[in-house]
């Protein structure tokens, strides 16, 4: 007979969690020896907007989020994720990770291969680049081969990308030189409050599930604050498991550049958190947590960097609804569903990618939608409940309305303690969601600050 | 497929309408939690609207999502006016109450009212975080 207890966490995604932190001040004035010169990381812009910083990459590198991935992706590297979305290695990875520069910065600058770049973020060291190769890309096409063409992927893409597409725009913005090569944080940055208590990177926690004695963990991917749809969906989705439910419910929040009307992701992350201080989850079966990421609303694509990152936190399951991680009406609704339910070959999935070589240990729930019904007296799943007319679905558009215009969601919507964290942000920003002043602040402020930490003399000006 | 335009009735716009047609027309969504009144509009009128408003979309439903709080006021306000709701409303908006509204919303995206409600309890509940920094 087959075991069917899940015993174990998960292997990381490739085998080994990446760690590219250097911990030991001493070693990093050592490596920061070896710098020939210093780059002041800049955000990326499309139409004067900050659409994406590096910073993040580099942090979900170095900290092991993306491992195998160990930096700036290589020339041949690139065109195998674009083409097959594989790294070289064969381990399956969705998105390009590149660090651009502009042929000014880049002349002004005088590296090449074989020398090591030192990075600074708000005025600070902070990682070393060691340049392994220098390339050209042409930005608009890394972006349309990133998420697809109706031609050539024909099975979910219906309509081309354009700018009204953020993913799109953060490609079509890179700078066209591409300096390939290992991250290194020398600098370990602190988090700023409230993401501190949310920071659980790879290592910390698998460290954290061992402790608490969770073997089967489920994800649930967040850009919102939690409606009572997202927590039954949360709630319901655990009932997978081994032969009792899931032992824990992880929600990851990706943080990071964001629209125009989204929630600030302060309240996004605490929001989520106030569903076990206000009991509606116990706190033990339940982990609030981050990754630092300019969201590419890559719907299927997408869902992929989510097996990344969730598989290398230790995490057995994870939920995929209608619409995951998408934005407009590119891809079809159920493109992430139907790649985790028979694959998408066009992308190179000619089986799920649980499984196909390279691919994940991490196992997919596809779930369609809860909504709110009178009838059943719950919050009801779509494929029990057949009272049309009567059940009302959530729309997070409808509920952005409620709240721009001053209506207090009721209890059947929003639980009035996750509310209240709205309100709260909303005091402190004068807005409950992001406006232009919030994220062009946001950019600035960024998630993290960095100890001062001298330059060696060779690189003072 | 036709589009619909959503408005909330609370207790001062019920008042606003007692007596009138429109008071049968009120639904209740979300089992009674919430009422509204529903405007249905041909797709281009719909397209129109949207085309007026960076933020506005449709949603999966095919509700017009996402329009300024003075856009629905200006159409309550005409829907009580006019005591019906056809697509003659929104384009009375439409043609009349548009400069005026996107007057409104261009503050409305700098500012928005905080609602006046304790969150005392959930402060209290935050001063002792079950997960705490590294
Ligand atoms: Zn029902």
């Amino acid at each position: 007979m087959p075991e069917v207890r899940i015993k174990t966490l998960p292997p990381p995604h490739g085998g080994k969690l990446v760690d590219r932190v250097v911990r030991d001040p001493e070693m990093a004035r050592k490596l920061m020896q070896k710098c020939s010169a210093v780059y002041d990381i800049k955000p990326t812009l499309f139409k004067g907007n900050p659409v994406r910083n590096v910073y993040r990459e580099i942090m979900s590198v170095c900290y092991g989020f993306f491992s195998p991935v160990e930096g700036s992706m290589t020339k041949a590297e690139l065109e195998s994720v674009l083409e097959k979305r594989r790294l070289l290695s064969g381990w399956v990875f969705p998105y390009p990770i590149l660090f651009d520069i502009s042929e000014e910065d880049f002349k002004k600058l005088g590296v090449g291969a074989g020398d090591w770049l030192l990075l600074r973020l708000k005025g600070e060291p902070f990682a070393i680049l060691e340049i392994e190769e220098v390339y050209e890309i042409v930005p608009g096409d890394v972006a349309v081969r990133t998420f697809g063409t109706p031609e050539k992927n024909p099975e979910v893409v219906k309509v081309p990308f354009d700018q009204k597409h953020t993913g799109y725009n953060i490609y079509c913005s890179l700078n066209p030189i591409i300096l390939a090569g290992k991250y290194t944080i020398i600098n370990e940055p602190k988090l700023r409050e409230p993401f501190n208590r949310f920071w659980y990177p790879p290592k910390r926690a698998r460290e954290e599930f061992e402790k608490r004695g969770w073997t089967t963990v489920i994800a649930h991917q967040t850009r919102n604050v939690p409606h009572t749809g997202h927590e039954a969906l949360m709630k319901n989705a655990a009932y997978i498991g081994d032969v009792k439910p899931c032992d824990g419910i992880v929600v990851n929040a990706i943080v990071g550049a964001k629209r125009i009307g989204d929630f600030p992701d302060e309240a996004i992350v605490e929001g989520h958190e106030m569903v076990h201080l206000a009991g509606y989850i116990k706190p033990d079966r339940h982990l609030v947590t981050f990754t630092l990421w300019d969201m590419r609303y890559g719907n299927p694509i997408e869902s992929l960097i989510h097996a990344v990152i969730r598989q290398n936190m230790g995490i057995s399951f994870h939920m995929f609804g209608r619409d995951h991680a998408a934005l407009g009406e590119y891809y079809d609704i159920f493109a992430t569903q139907i790649l985790w339910s028979k694959g998408i070959p066009s992308f190179g999935f000619e089986a799920p990618p649980y499984a196909v070589d390279g691919g994940f240990y991490i196992r997919p729930q596809n779930i369609e939608e809860f909504w709110f019904c009178p009838k059943c007296k719950e919050f009801a799943y779509s494929a029990n409940c057949s009272h049309k007319g009567i059940y009302s679905r959530y729309s997070g558009s409808f509920i952005r309305g409620l709240i721009n215009e001053g209506v207090m969601p009721p209890p059947e919507i929003y639980r009035p303690e996750v509310y209240k964290v709205v309100v709260k942000w909303w005091q402190k920003f004068g807005y409950p969601f992001n406006n232009e002043k919030y994220l062009k602040e946001r950019e600035e402020r960024l998630e993290v600050d960095l100890p001062h930490m001298e330059l060696p003399a060779h690189l003072k000006k | 497929m036709a589009k619909f335009l959503g408005v909330i009735i609370d207790e001062k716009r019920m008042a606003a309408i007692k007596g009138t047609p429109l008071e049968e027309k009120v639904e209740s969504i979300f089992g009674g939690a919430l009422r509204r009144l529903v405007i249905e509009v041909p797709d281009d009128l719909g397209q129109k609207v949207i085309d007026q408003f960076t933020k506005a979309r449709f949603d999966a439903r095919g509700f017009i999502e996402e329009t300024p709080a003075a856009f629905k006021r200006a159409i309550f306000k005409r829907i009580a006016e006019m005591k019906e709701l056809s697509a003659a409303v929104v384009e009375k908006v439409l043609a009349e109450d548009l400069e005026k509204v996107k007057e409104e919303a261009a503050k409305e995206d700098k500012e928005l009212p905080v609602p006046d409600i304790d969150i005392s309890d959930v402060l209290e509940l935050q001063k002792n975080p079950v997960q705490k920094p590294a």
